[in-house]
């Protein structure tokens, strides 16, 4: 194969530079002829003239090909070889660096692949560096009001379009399927500029009617609903009941949005028809497209200036707005996680290369005298660097080899392990691009542990080598050398364990955070009326509780209740509120609280016991007095001191409104953590469900549905799983269940990143610290078998074993505390930069540095340790005699 | 190899064709050849075709380049020129030559 390369090579060129000689040569014997013509010759003795004094043209063909092919490609060549039979001489040695090459390289080729695709690769749109979100504090939704004006004033962008989460139920021949959507404004879909597989994007030339009822689907849900078949355009789908016109397909790769919503599947036309103009309900997320020319820095001030002439106008609605680079809102709360990981996987590699370095080394002393030989016989120390270099160069390779293949195991392990709300991990690949670093990467390495054994092995003077078969004058430099590489291998190895140990020490802090609830036992399943019969505001609370007595019903089954957005899972919603008696707030200064809507039973269902007060019953309705339940946060906040049963508060209405429905407190819940698991608890206001007009009468899909909690009697919570959704068929046939998860699962998800971030560091760590083991194993046993005489003659002179051991364990220990101390240093320095990825710990932490570092003696003591044994049981009278 | 080109030391011809884009500036192979043998004046025997084997080595070795041009007969040949390298080559090779002339005749001298 190579050979038949290089030949095919050769032939190629060959032919080319033999044409320019023909060329060449003709050109010759023409201005020869001409030459010979002009001093009087005929035509044809002037042409054998030109012929002679040229010489035979199949000779000088000949020279021409012997001059130009003696060079440096078949030295190479034959370097190869020669690398090739050498490292067939020892084959143990090399395929151990061979195998740690790939481990490391693997290791390294998978991490890099997945920061190419989350940080590195351009998110995949056209010009998509020209896309930039623009949102209050640059994560927070934005008020449609808000975005229509912005996007009228604003000068900065070409074009900016808003999208709104959207939870549909689409109709199927066998029942509902719930999918995730997105309404999207008309600039929306062509500002990304990625054209559609098949058909158009949404009208949005039209699309100011409100009742458009246009829909794009993505390719996934084309092929599962349609098989893939082209005229899915222009039929029509059932969603949330009402018939849309299916208007184009998007091609497979397409993902909008990329930091939210990231499954979403459809995408219609935002309803424009009765929407106020209030600035109060914030949902849509806005994007936009910096106008030819504009930097970001523009694009922000454009919009401080509209911003600050709205907030004039209607206080409170507009400030902090602030544009965000879309690949920054994509990766930016990644970016930091993937940093650090690549960090460490870097670490792993510069251990495996001490490793790699050391070994050959060692094996490189073996060869002193073929080196020494080699040089006498007037090789030059250039030509025997070059050799070593192309040695190591070779071992790079097949470790690089190796490592890819490892790495294609290692990619789909990491997609697989992944939490899927990672950005982008669906594009974490093997491409060209990570070939082409793992390439580079491999030659860099090759080149780092190569260079070193090849200069020492050129150091010594030759007739010194030729004499003395070891013990030569270059040992004290060597063995500092190898002392240097141990030192450095434990060193790193500290560095990451230390940042693994903290991440341990993390993740243990976020599980013992307190969620409030009790997660054991409980099921969690959203069920959606809209678009069925049940959706009527007369049947639809009855549906709920007759829903209610059906899971209540089912075996093992101890409590049930339903509320608007489950805490860590759900949605979030805030409301406005205002105590009686007090005075009313100034704009922008209103209160705001946690908005859950529950049915009777909820803090029994979620073992939340209240601190005070009572639950709500079923009696709570309509007809009777306004209840609320409040968090113990709120309470603290609002109340310090004072005793808030009986106080009287108003939610998502004003104190002056005369319609205002007041609600007495009638009891304190605990703190529950509110969306996301580490931020807490936050101010919440309870609503019994059966007083609250929006959802017992609201026609909005977000109003049409509740999820249940079903607690369990302490068997398997997903074996209730289908009993639950048979129980919502038989009730209602159309309605859709979706989202069904045990709570613990939820809890797990919560915690699923921080427990990627650890599992990786800690396999990283765990591979360092096993080529640590390696490197001292390894460098002590070649300083006691180097020492073997010195120590038989101690042996032999009456040191009793027990002292040799101890000896040798010295000798090694000091060298490990030696990189222990530098470890330990660079820990404290470079752990600082992951402290926004830690909880519960500090960067230095001094217990977690401790534990590392007790660690990591005891694994350097005991690789230590057989090399120790050995040295006290060599044999004085046998070690004498050698030589 | 040719055996026209054992008339000539070894390494002759190289400084030869040296010596002369020294002088005459980028000069394309027959006119190489021909002064070559203008300066030789009778006295050597050399295939006008060798100069091709020595000016490949020698554009290898990146002490001349070489560019395409057009012949006197309006022909594409290479038109070749003196790098830097070839500059300072020439200079040590000279030294050599002179050197080792020295020593023959010294030693035929001291013969004699």
């Amino acid at each position: 194969m190579r050979a038949a390369l290089q030949r095919l090579l050769a032939l190629v060129r060959r032919d080319r530079l033999d044409r320019e000689l023909d060329d060449e040569m003709a050109a010759h014997l023409e201005l020869a002829e001409r030459d010979a013509r002009a001093a009087g010759l005929s035509a044809e003795e002037a042409r054998l003239a030109a012929r002679r004094s040229f010489g035979g043209l199949d000779q000088i063909r000949e020279a021409h090909r012997d001059a130009r092919s003696a060079r440096s490609l078949e030295h190479f060549w034959r370097d190869v070889r020669y690398g090739a039979r050498a490292i067939r001489r020892t084959p143990a040695v090399c395929a151990g660096i061979v195998l740690i090459l790939a481990v490391a390289i693997g290791a390294n080729t998978t991490m890099f692949s997945a920061t190419q695709a989350i940080l590195l690769r351009p998110l995949q749109y056209g010009e998509a560096g020209r896309l930039v979100v623009v949102m209050h504090g640059g994560r927070h939704p934005v008020s449609l009001a808000n975005f229509d004006d912005w996007r009228r004033q604003s000068r900065a962008f070409s074009s900016m379009g808003a999208a709104e989460y959207w939870r549909v139920n689409i109709g199927l021949a066998d029942g509902a399927e719930r999918l995730l959507g997105l309404r999207v404004s008309p600039d929306m879909l062509p500002m990304l500029r990625v054209p559609p597989l098949l058909g158009r994007l949404l009208d949005s030339g039209t699309s100011a009617a409100a009742d458009e009822r246009e829909v794009v689907i993505s390719h996934g849900l084309w092929q599962r609903q349609f098989g893939g078949a082209p005229a899915a355009v222009g039929q029509s789908i059932q969603l949330d009941g009402e018939p849309y016109t299916i208007v184009g397909v998007m091609p497979p790769s397409f993902v909008f949005a990329p930091f939210w919503a990231v499954g979403a599947e459809l995408w219609a036309p935002l309803p424009r028809a009765g929407v106020t103009a209030s600035r109060g309900g914030n949902s849509l997320r806005v994007f936009a497209r910096l106008a030819p020319g504009v930097a970001l820095t523009q694009a922000q001030a454009d919009i401080d200036a509209v911003t600050s002439r709205l907030e004039a106008e209607f206080p409170g609605t507009n400030r902090n707005v602030v544009v965000v680079p879309l690949k920054e809102r994509v990766v930016g709360d990644t970016r930091l996680a993937v940093v650090v990981l690549m960090g460490g996987v870097g670490f792993v590699l510069l251990i495996a290369c001490a490793n790699v370095a050391h070994m050959l080394l060692a094996r490189a002393a073996t060869r002193r005298r073929e080196v020494a030989v080699r040089l006498a016989l007037g090789a030059t120390r250039l030509q025997i660097v070059r050799q070593f270099l192309v040695e190591s160069l070779l071992l790079a390779g097949l470790g690089a080899a190796g490592g890819v293949g490892l790495a294609a195991l290692g990619v789909r392990a990491l997609v697989a392990l992944a939490p899927p709300d990672l950005p982008r991990i669906a594009d974490i690949r093997l491409d060209p691009t990570v070939l082409v670093f793992t390439t580079a990467v491999s030659l860099a390495a090759g080149l780092a542990f190569g260079l070193v054994p090849a200069l020492q092995s050129v150091q010594p003077a030759p007739g010194e080598d030729l004499k003395a078969g070891r013990g030569g004058s270059a040992d004290r430099r060597q063995s500092r050398l190898r002392d240097l590489l141990m030192a450095s291998e434990i060193a790193l190895s500290l560095v990451l364990l230390a940042g693994a140990g903290l991440m341990v020490r993390s993740m243990a802090s976020l599980q013992t955070i307190d969620p409030g609830f009790d997660p054991r036992g409980l099921l969690a399943l959203s069920v959606s009326v809209h678009g069925t019969p049940h959706a009527e505001p007369s049947r639809r609370a009855p549906f709920f509780i007759a829903l209610a007595d059906r899971l209540a019903a089912l075996p093992d089954v101890a409590s049930v209740s339903a509320i608007n957005h489950l805490p860590v899972t759900g949605d979030l919603w805030t409301r406005s509120f205002a105590v009686a008696g007090r005075p009313p707030a100034r704009p922008g200064e209103g209160l705001s609280a946690v908005y859950r809507v529950v049915l009777p039973g909820y803090f029994t269902t979620m073992g939340m016991p209240l601190a005070r007060g009572r639950d709500f019953t079923w009696r709570d309705t309509a007809g009777s007095p306004g209840a609320v339940v409040i968090s113990e946060n709120l309470a603290r906040r609002h109340w310090p001191g004072e005793d808030p049963l009986g106080k009287r508060i108003v939610v998502g209405q004003s104190a002056a409104d005369p319609d205002a429905r007041w609600l007495t407190i009638t009891g304190i819940a605990p703190n529950a953590v509110s969306d996301t698991w580490e931020g807490g608890g936050g101010s919440e206001v309870y609503l019994p469900y059966l007083q609250t007009t929006d959802y017992l009468t609201g026609s909005a899909s977000r109003h049409t549905y509740l999820t249940f909690v079903v607690r369990g009697g302490g068997g398997d919570m997903r074996a209730l799983a289908a009993p639950a959704r048979a129980a919502v068929v038989s009730l209602e046939r159309g309605a859709s269940v979706s989202d069904v998860t045990t709570m613990e699962e939820a809890v797990g998800r919560a915690l699923a990143r921080p427990r990627f971030q650890l599992t990786l560091l800690s396999v990283f760590a765990g591979i360092a610290l096993m080529l640590a083991a390696a490197g001292v194993y390894g460098v002590m046993s070649y300083a006691v078998a180097r020492r073997r005489r010195e120590i038989g003659l101690r042996l032999a002179l009456g040191a009793p074993r027990e002292q040799v051991r101890r000896m040798v364990l010295v000798q090694s220990l000091k060298r490990v505390a030696l990189g222990m101390l530098v470890g330990l240093a660079g820990a404290a320095g470079l752990t600082r930069l992951m402290s926004n990825l830690l909880y519960g710990v500090g960067p230095g932490d001094p217990a977690t540095f401790a534990a590392v570092t007790a660690l990591l003696a005891a694994v350097a003591l005991m690789a230590s340790w057989m090399p120790a044994w050995r040295a006290s049981r060599i044999d004085p009278m046998a070690a004498l005699r050698e030589e | 190899m040719s055996k026209q080109k054992s008339d000539l030391p070894y390494g002759a011809l190289d400084l030869f064709i040296l010596r002369t884009l020294d002088t005459m500036g980028p000069l394309h192979g027959y006119n190489i050849a021909r002064r070559i043998e203008q300066a030789a004046g009778g006295t050597m025997r050399l295939s006008q075709g060798a100069i091709y084997p020595a000016l490949i080595r020698l554009e290898q070795q990146g002490w001349v380049r070489a560019a395409w041009g057009v012949s006197e007969t309006n022909r594409k040949v290479k038109i070749y020129e003196l790098t830097r390298a070839g500059a300072r080559q020439l200079r040590v090779e000279i030294a050599n030559w002179e050197q080792s002339t020295a020593l023959v005749a010294r030693f035929l001298g001291a013969r004699s």
